[in-house]
């Protein structure tokens, strides 16, 4: 798989000159799967720059999905603006996590219809579907996706998507130690930990610093040394610290970048690549030679398509 | 890969292990998945030592009993009705303490459902002197 981060910050976007290593754009992650097909991960303002390459081609063959995780506002906010969803041609199917208030649809059109926004769902010229996906496994494409709640603030999936022998977790918006250190817990007691385990890549929240996080308990993410155990605690192989606070700057960034090097070393953590996010960042996710096992399991139920 | 509990269980046993009511997380099928320090003060063990019990070892380990001391049916149990009934449910009991010591109780059971189901009750209860009446 080949990854491109559109959008890391969030919250809301931080766009300004003292954000401009490290964006200001709220998440959006493209995979670029084996077969060449696009998933998108989130629909933060992000998603605009994304939908402007995937606009620029004559026309749109495959089917776009879009996993949202939830539906806070920097999680959506760039799907409006979405280049593809007005192209007839274009099939997408947004993915995201079930409510029993509300289906996916009518909560997404909350956001896209009058009075924030100049257009309707059911005006939208894209072939467009809503699926929602807690507690399910499905496939696309060459991948294996699997969705699973996760503790945060109201309905919250994250998703760990197979393909070719690589491993993602998408895991954006997290607190896992809440109400219970992550050392004092087994594993199975851990939010996320199956979604994570043995991950190729772990895409993982680390909104505050850990001198910033008493002051932010229950806003559902984590400090630097949480983010940092869970990833220890899964047995990451890779981990790209995501979803900046939209105060932190470049420069608190990069210090943060260092707090995060010895904190590691503190932990005892072995010798892999963590890093704080940046827009526009791509690379390819490669399985460490041995060690990532792509489980083998049958996709299970069929999806609730509204 | 370990079989991770469902994330209403893990935000239940988390939000138990802050409090000082004592208090059970039972399972499906009637596991008794945890209980917290003020629980364990009051059975006079800790759940460390304990650790998961299922709902025949636990239920004969605490013995549930009633005022005449005979030991109370499981279907019959706060925690059970809760979770085969998926209602709330309050009763009064004894229960057999370490040492054996015999504590009468009042206990209520909330089932806990996520979107995909029932998966578990949480047992929150108090001691109650004799005579004393409780809701």
């Amino acid at each position: 798989m080949k990854l491109q981060v559109w959008g890391s910050r969030g919250s809301i976007p931080a766009p300004g000159p003292e954000t401009m290593r490290y964006g200001g754009n709220t998440s959006c992650v493209e995979l670029t799967l084996s077969d060449g097909s696009t998933l998108i991960l989130d629909a933060g303002t992000g998603i605009r720059n994304l939908g402007a390459a995937l606009g620029r081609k004559e026309s749109i063959e495959q089917p776009i999905h879009i996993l949202l995780t939830h539906l806070h506002l920097d999680h959506i906010q760039g799907l409006m603006f979405f280049a593809p969803l007005f192209r007839p041609e274009a099939e997408i199917a947004i993915w995201g996590p079930a409510s029993p208030e509300a289906s996916l649809r009518d909560r997404v059109a909350r956001y896209i219809s009058a009075p924030l926004a100049p257009v309707e769902v059911r005006e939208l010229p894209s072939l467009l579907t809503f699926l929602e996906a807690d507690a399910l496994e499905w496939e696309v494409g060459p991948a294996k996706i699997r969705a699973q709640a996760v503790n945060h603030r109201g309905p919250t999936l994250g998703f760990r998507i197979e393909d070719a022998g690589t491993i993602v977790s998408y895991i954006p918006d997290h607190e896992p130690s809440l109400g219970a250190p992550l050392v004092s817990c087994e594993d199975e007691w851990i939010s996320g930990f199956d979604l994570a385990h043995g991950a190729s890549l772990l895409i993982h929240d680390c909104q505050y610093t850990d001198e910033e996080y008493p002051h932010h308990i229950g806003w559902g993410h984590s400090p630097m040394s949480d983010a940092l155990e869970f990833a220890q605690r899964v047995d990451a192989e890779r981990v790209l610290l995501f979803h900046h606070d939209p105060l932190h700057s470049d420069e608190f960034l990069d210090e943060l970048a260092a707090q995060v090097e010895v904190r590691w070393q503190e932990l005892g953590g072995r010798d892999i690549v963590i890093e704080l996010a940046t827009e526009r960042q791509e690379f390819e996710i490669e399985p460490e030679a041995g060690a990532a096992q792509v489980e083998s399991w049958e996709p299970q139920a069929t999806s609730r398509n509204s | 890969m370990s079989a991770q509990r469902p994330l209403e269980l893990i935000l239940a046993r988390n939000l138990l292990s802050s409090l000082s009511t004592p208090a059970f997380l039972v399972g499906e099928g009637g596991t008794l998945l945890f209980f917290n320090e003020a629980a364990g003060a009051l059975l006079g063990r800790r759940f460390e030592d304990t650790s998961v019990l299922g709902a025949t070892e636990w239920t004969s380990t605490f013995g549930p009993i009633d005022e005449q001391g005979d030991s109370i049916p499981y279907e019959s149990l706060p925690a059970t009705v809760a979770l085969r009934a998926n209602h709330p449910y309050h009763g009064r009991f004894s229960i057999k303490a370490a040492g054996g010591i015999q504590r009468d109780i009042a206990a209520s059971a909330i089932p806990i459902v996520g979107l995909g189901g029932s998966s578990g009750a949480i047992v929150i209860f108090w001691p109650v002197e004799e005579g004393t009446e409780t809701p």
